[in-house]
């Protein structure tokens, strides 16, 4: 964990708990909530992103990539497990996983 | 208070009138449409509003100041202590009176002392001259880096909030340069460094917020010592965290709050004069408590009589607890002991400072004390 996530010390914050920089909502592991996992299953994924229009927390992480007929698309990368509070809504608004197949998204129970 | 206040010139007033406090917000609001001040006067629906007027005010980067006695202390109670811990250098005028019910408009200090956890600094007044010099002080205090808190001036309803009094008011122009120009920190109007206030603070910080809070109230002790000690030199008259009136000697010491300590201090003149060894320790400081300071100076007291005019109800007085508290390490211990009086502006004349000291008399001859915790002039006992 980098010196970004280290707990500051009382003499080290502002007065009056005021937030001096934006966007810093970031910097909080929200990923300690989580008690079921969500787990991309890569070659069952069609890449259709409901799962990153979900997700409330933007833990689905996306990269450049292309169609099979080489159009350029967005793909999904990989989860961010520091912010995944595992709510479980991409698992079930997941279309490859409502088909009743092979799903794209497991949902696992974390271990303790 | 109303002339402190125009020649502080701040730059919010949000205020709900409440006897005895509506005098100072009503000449202060002549004031303003006289145009002697450029402040902004809101008036407020409610005491609730109008804190959280002065706190928004604040964090917007304003020089805010208000006024509330008693019901309208408590129905900003929650406003309170956000104005504190937001680190706010709100200033305001409390006028103290009884809290309801039954509803009473006189004094007594359980408006105040019932405010007294939630992280102002509070300063207590004999007279309108110690109050008008104390909200003189109170913006430089208030503001200082290092403290950044609220402050509450406290003066008793009536007693002293309608009485006529001779006193010396400074030249407005003396008072400004003493106070000097405001500076905000963290502004919410500073739009080129945009902060966010009032942010959710959960196990991982909340502590260590408050412990900043408590650093900063604590470091408010010396802020004070330091600021009067620049208002003696400027306008000549003395300041220390509490008053210390013929207890050098004094084998047996009164401790009070505001004008009950001008009564006290005629009947340790007459003490004095017939030879008893007596005197007056009066608070200035009670938030924060100067505990160190006051078992020092009264390190050689043999019994300490202390004054509350106020109740916490199942307890001891809020003034008695701090008292005996600062006490405890003393070597030897004096007899400490607590008497309750003039809870709705009951009084209390100097025959009856007369008797309690007499009473002291008899407990320092006696070595013990017989009553621990008692009223003073009611009915029935």
């Amino acid at each position: 964990m980098s010196d970004k996530y280290k707990l500051k010390k009382w003499q080290d914050l502002p007065p009056g708990g005021v937030i001096t920089e934006g966007g810093n909502a970031a910097d909080y592991e929200t990923g300690t909530w989580r008690t079921w996992r969500p787990v991309w299953q890569k070659e069952n994924c069609v890449h259709c992103l409901t799962c990153w229009v979900f997700c409330p927390e933007g833990a689905f992480l996306l990269q450049d990539g292309r169609t099979a007929g080489g159009k350029d698309r967005k793909e999904i990368k990989e989860i961010d497990y520091f912010h995944c509070k595992g709510c479980g809504l991409c698992v079930r608004e997941c279309p490859v996983n409502k088909q009743g197949k092979e799903p794209a998204l497991q949902f696992i129970r974390e271990e303790t | 208070m109303a002339e402190a206040m125009r020649q502080i010139n701040p730059d919010v007033v949000a205020a709900f009138p409440i006897t005895p406090s509506t005098q100072v917000i009503e000449d202060f609001a002549t004031f303003v449409a006289d145009g002697k001040v450029k402040t902004e006067l809101i008036t407020v629906e409610s005491e609730h509003s109008a804190m959280s007027a002065c706190i928004g005010a604040s964090a917007a980067g304003g020089r805010v100041m208000t006024a509330t006695s008693a019901n309208g202390l408590a129905l900003m109670w929650e406003m309170l202590y956000i104005a504190a811990s937001m680190r706010q250098p709100i200033l305001m005028t409390v006028v103290n009176r009884a809290l309801s019910a039954p509803i009473n408009i006189h004094c007594d200090h359980g408006d105040s002392m019932g405010a007294r956890d939630a992280g102002w600094i509070q300063i207590y007044a004999e007279n309108n001259q110690e109050a008008y010099d104390n909200m003189v002080m109170a913006p430089v205090i208030a503001e200082h880096r290092d403290v950044r808190l609220p402050v509450m001036v406290c003066l008793d309803g009536f007693i002293i909030s309608h009485s006529i009094e001779t006193m010396e008011l400074e030249e407005d122009q003396a008072v400004r340069d003493f106070i000097g120009p405001y500076r905000g920190l963290h502004s919410l109007l500073d739009t080129d460094r945009p902060v966010t206030w009032g942010a959710l603070d959960l196990h991982d910080y909340y502590i260590e917020h408050k412990r900043g809070q408590q650093a900063a109230i604590e470091s408010a002790k010396s802020v004070i010592e330091s600021v009067s000690d620049r208002f003696y030199r400027t306008f000549g008259r003395k300041y220390e965290l509490f008053e210390s009136y013929r207890i050098e000697d004094a084998e047996r010491v009164m401790v009070a709050i505001n004008s009950v300590a001008g009564e006290i201090k005629e009947v340790v003149d007459a003490l004095r004069d017939a030879g008893e060894k007596v005197g007056l320790l009066k608070i200035r400081l009670f938030r924060p408590f100067p505990y160190a300071q006051i078992a020092a100076a009264l390190r050689g007291a043999k019994v300490v009589t202390v004054l509350d005019r106020s109740t916490s109800m199942g307890a001891y007085g809020p003034l008695f607890g701090e008292i005996r508290t600062a006490l405890y390490d003393a070597e030897p211990r004096p007899l400490v002991y607590n008497r309750t009086f003039g809870l709705g502006g009951r009084e209390l004349f100097p025959d009856d400072i007369q008797e309690l000291f007499a009473e002291s008399r008899r407990y320092l001859q006696n070595g013990k004390v017989e009553k621990i915790f008692d009223f003073l002039n009611v009915r029935g006992d």
